[in-house]
């Protein structure tokens, strides 16, 4: 009897542990969005004491809604938190929860939330086609689509509002020293690879900062010149990888990693070591001359040093055409299927990512990053001189093309093929492997990648 | 009078004409964690077979059964290869390292007269780090422009001797291989330590009579007495060694290139990060069977060591 007590009371208290840990699980996991949402809503500037402006006819009985974003950004937070204030303190009915990500591995952080069944009800979505083929995504209305410029259309219909049009992207430099040693800004690509020259043998700084550690980074340098010379004899290279008719040896693609190889030569000792986020101290403190990459760059430049002279140039190919990456990406806001089943929520998805482009919200995010407006309407936000440049440079590019690893339908890669892609090229430019060695494993790789995905035969994308 | 109790009745089973009966105060004990190792790991090994025949992409509910394509793939497939080559090299430097450090660390603690308790938390503390924070603090002290051992070697004349410690492809595993040692010897120290410390005396002062040295004691008596805690230690470091992950992700990404590329590393980035699930765990599955074979080829032989001893 004694012993069945003693049995009973273990059982209980067992128990009681578990489900003790679940609850401080669970109940870790509700703080951590409260404190968020509560985040959210405290910043709100007087939501129950102010009703200026606000609109309760949205939606019949009050919803809460899941917000997920990249937040590895600090100023994409900050400004993406403050548009939900606005949305929420405009429709007090509403409660946005911000589920932080986290920072870094936003992917993974999505994959994680879809595998646990939490996957966000409004989502900046940066790779959507699984998604979409999965069918985790609902479709945007007309009125949203038609805000924008230019959307990216999967089998004809849109899932997604690009938060902004893709990243332009040129040499940030150091004005004074150019001025300081006369050098002039290069008018194509021979010039650019002189002027690298040039400052080498001014001995000073290293004429590139490059920040390969991130494996991303290397897509900077890499798209530019292998749009230059391959996209530019075939803008649908990729889909006829996929075909047959075009492959990783070709003339074109060699040339696009010699280029390459030369223009590492120019990079910083240690670049392959050196993460992205370093790359404001290479160039405000004379480490090196100049930087190849996005707009979002110049406000790091400038909180790592405000007196420096940035200057911002675009970088031609060998004949003195401009192309730049530029235009709409597949990636942005999106409603998750699930949260559109519910009519509600449905008209609150669809009203906070109009709210997010209305202009006078939409000049918030474009500042904080220093974004290339999406919409059609340009916001009006204050810009710095090179932002303007950035701007300028699109308008007058001689062709804008969206990254390859932005690209859908027969132009989408397979899913490993860009990292893979990558490192091998991180292995050329160190030396271990040859330019045609690093093609013909390219080759092979994309080979055995497209057996299977491929979405010219359909494999992998059913 | 000692009364010799069957093995199962001393587990809790008690055998009645070929009735079992389950003592409840045992199952009580027993049934939480039955039931949370076959949830977390029993039923995730056996799904993991069944996705290591998919092409599943992680997102996607329609799962497509691919039968033995992932396999084929993984051991066609250079990247794979490459990733166990540095999955070999980084488990054999990290065995023999950590075990000579740590060995040599627990003779010195051993051995010294004062401060053995001090040494022994000195040499431990690394151990307590997790292997994120550890990562990133070697990652900067690494740093080719602003980390300390190249700021150093510049100070002191040495400018010429500066590596670039995790970017150049034929340093950087050995560069992490070091981390490793760092963290995880005052573990095995531990375990040397304890070995070390019950070698009776009396079989030392009976050497030192004989005329023994240092050297032949250590090498006659100590090492035969501690065999056990080298099988433990090298089994361990076997495993670590096989399951590296966070130094990598914190330290190198795998790269430059796939110079740090491990086969746990490539799981992962198949896996969660390339979209492909299905290849992962079949990943998952291979060095499931590299570690059973592995292990058990190195516990036949340090067993048969420890016997000859």
């Amino acid at each position: 009897m004694k012993k069945r007590w003693i049995t009973g009371i273990l059982c209980i208290a067992i128990a009681a542990g578990m489900l003790g840990g679940c609850a401080s699980g669970n109940s870790q996991e509700t703080t951590g969005s409260q404190a968020d949402s509560k985040a959210v809503e405290a910043t709100e500037p007087g939501k129950q004491a102010e009703t200026e402006g606000e609109e309760s006819s949205l939606i019949s009985e009050p919803v809460q809604m899941t917000l997920a974003f990249a937040d590895g950004d600090e100023n994409a937070k900050i400004a993406i938190t403050e548009i939900a204030n606005r949305f929420m303190k405009k429709y007090p009915n509403v409660s946005l929860l911000i589920v932080p990500s986290n920072g870094t591995a936003y992917n993974e952080f999505l994959k994680t939330k879809s595998g646990v069944g939490e996957f966000p009800e409004i989502v900046e979505m940066r790779d959507p086609a699984g998604y979409v083929r999965a069918g985790m995504l609902a479709p945007l209305p007309a009125e949203i689509t038609s805000l924008l410029q230019t959307t990216a259309e999967f089998d004809g219909t849109v899932y997604t509002a690009a938060l902004a049009a893709g990243d332009t992207r040129g040499i940030i430099y150091n004005k004074n020293y150019f001025e300081e040693n006369k050098l002039e800004i290069p008018k194509n690509w021979d010039e650019f690879i002189a002027l690298c020259e040039k400052i080498e043998d001014l001995g000073d700084m290293a004429p590139l900062a490059v920040g390969a550690a991130d494996i991303w980074h290397m897509g900077y340098w890499f798209y530019k010149i292998y749009d230059d010379n391959v996209l530019s004899q075939d803008p649908d290279f990729i889909e006829h990888c996929y075909d047959g008719s075009a492959d990783w040896t070709s003339p074109e693609v060699l040339k696009t990693f010699e280029q390459l190889k030369q223009t590492f030569t120019y990079a910083q000792n240690g670049w392959s070591s050196t993460p992205d986020a370093q790359m404001p101290t290479f160039l405000v403190n004379d480490m090196a001359a100049m930087l190849y990459s996005a707009p979002y760059m110049f406000a790091s430049i400038e909180s790592a040093d405000p007196d420096f002279e940035m200057g911002w140039f675009p970088v031609a190919d060998e004949e003195g055409t401009m192309r730049l990456v530029g235009g709409s990406v597949p990636g942005g806001w999106s409603i998750s299927a699930e949260a559109a089943e519910n009519p509600n929520k449905k008209t609150v998805g669809e009203e906070f990512i109009k709210f997010f482009f209305a202009p006078e919200n939409y000049a918030i995010y474009c500042e904080a990053l220093n974004a290339i407006p999406s919409t059609k309407i340009t916001p009006e936000f204050n810009r710095t001189q090179v932002m303007d440049d950035v701007i300028e440079a699109t308008k007058n590019a001689d062709n804008l093309s969206v990254l390859w690893n932005n690209r859908v339908g027969k132009d989408e890669l397979p899913p490993d093929f860009r990292n893979f892609t990558y490192k091998t090229l991180i292995e050329m430019c160190q030396g271990t492997k040859t330019v045609e060695t690093a093609s013909t494993e390219i080759a092979a790789t994309w080979k055995t990648a497209m057996q299977s995905f491929n979405p010219i035969t359909g494999v992998g994308i059913e | 009078m000692l009364e010799a109790v069957p093995l199962f009745r001393k587990a809790g089973i008690q055998m009645k004409s070929k009735k079992i009966k389950i003592d409840k105060v045992v199952l009580a004990f027993i049934g939480p964690a039955f039931l949370f190792y076959t949830i977390f790991i029993v039923l995730p090994t056996i799904s993991s077979v069944y996705y290591s025949f998919t092409s599943w992409d992680g997102i996607n509910p329609n799962i497509k059964f691919i039968g033995l394509a992932n396999y084929k793939e993984i051991f066609t497939s250079v990247r794979f290869r490459n990733a166990l080559k540095n999955t070999v090299i980084l488990t054999v430097f990290i065995s023999i390292f950590e075990n000579a450090i740590a060995l040599a660390l627990a003779l010195l603690v051993d051995s010294v007269k004062w401060g053995k308790r001090f040494f022994r938390s000195a040499f431990y503390i690394p151990v307590l780090l997790s292997g994120i924070v550890s990562g990133f603090i070697w990652k900067i002290i690494y740093n080719y422009n602003f980390g300390v051992i190249n700021t150093l070697l510049e100070n002191i004349g040495r400018a010429g001797w500066k590596q670039d410690w995790i970017g150049n492809p034929k340093l950087t595993l050995i560069m992490v291989g070091v981390v490793l040692v760092w963290k995880g010897s005052g573990y095995y120290m531990v375990i040397y330590l304890a070995s070390l410390q019950s070698v009776s005396t009396d079989v030392m002062e009976a050497s030192i009579v004989d005329g023994a040295g240092p050297f032949q004691r250590f090498k006659s008596i100590t090492i035969p007495l501690i065999s056990g805690a080298f099988t433990i230690n090298f089994t361990l470091s076997l495993i670590n060694g096989l399951k590296v992950f966070d130094q990598i992700s914190v330290m190198t990404d795998g790269g430059p290139g796939f110079s740090t590329e491990t086969i746990v590393y490539l799981l992962y980035k198949s896996g969660f990060n390339e979209g492909r699930q299905g290849y992962g765990t079949a990943i998952g599955i291979v060095l499931l069977f590299i570690i059973i074979f592995l292990n058990t080829v190195q516990q036949k032989f340090l067993k048969r060591r420890e016997t000859q001893l």
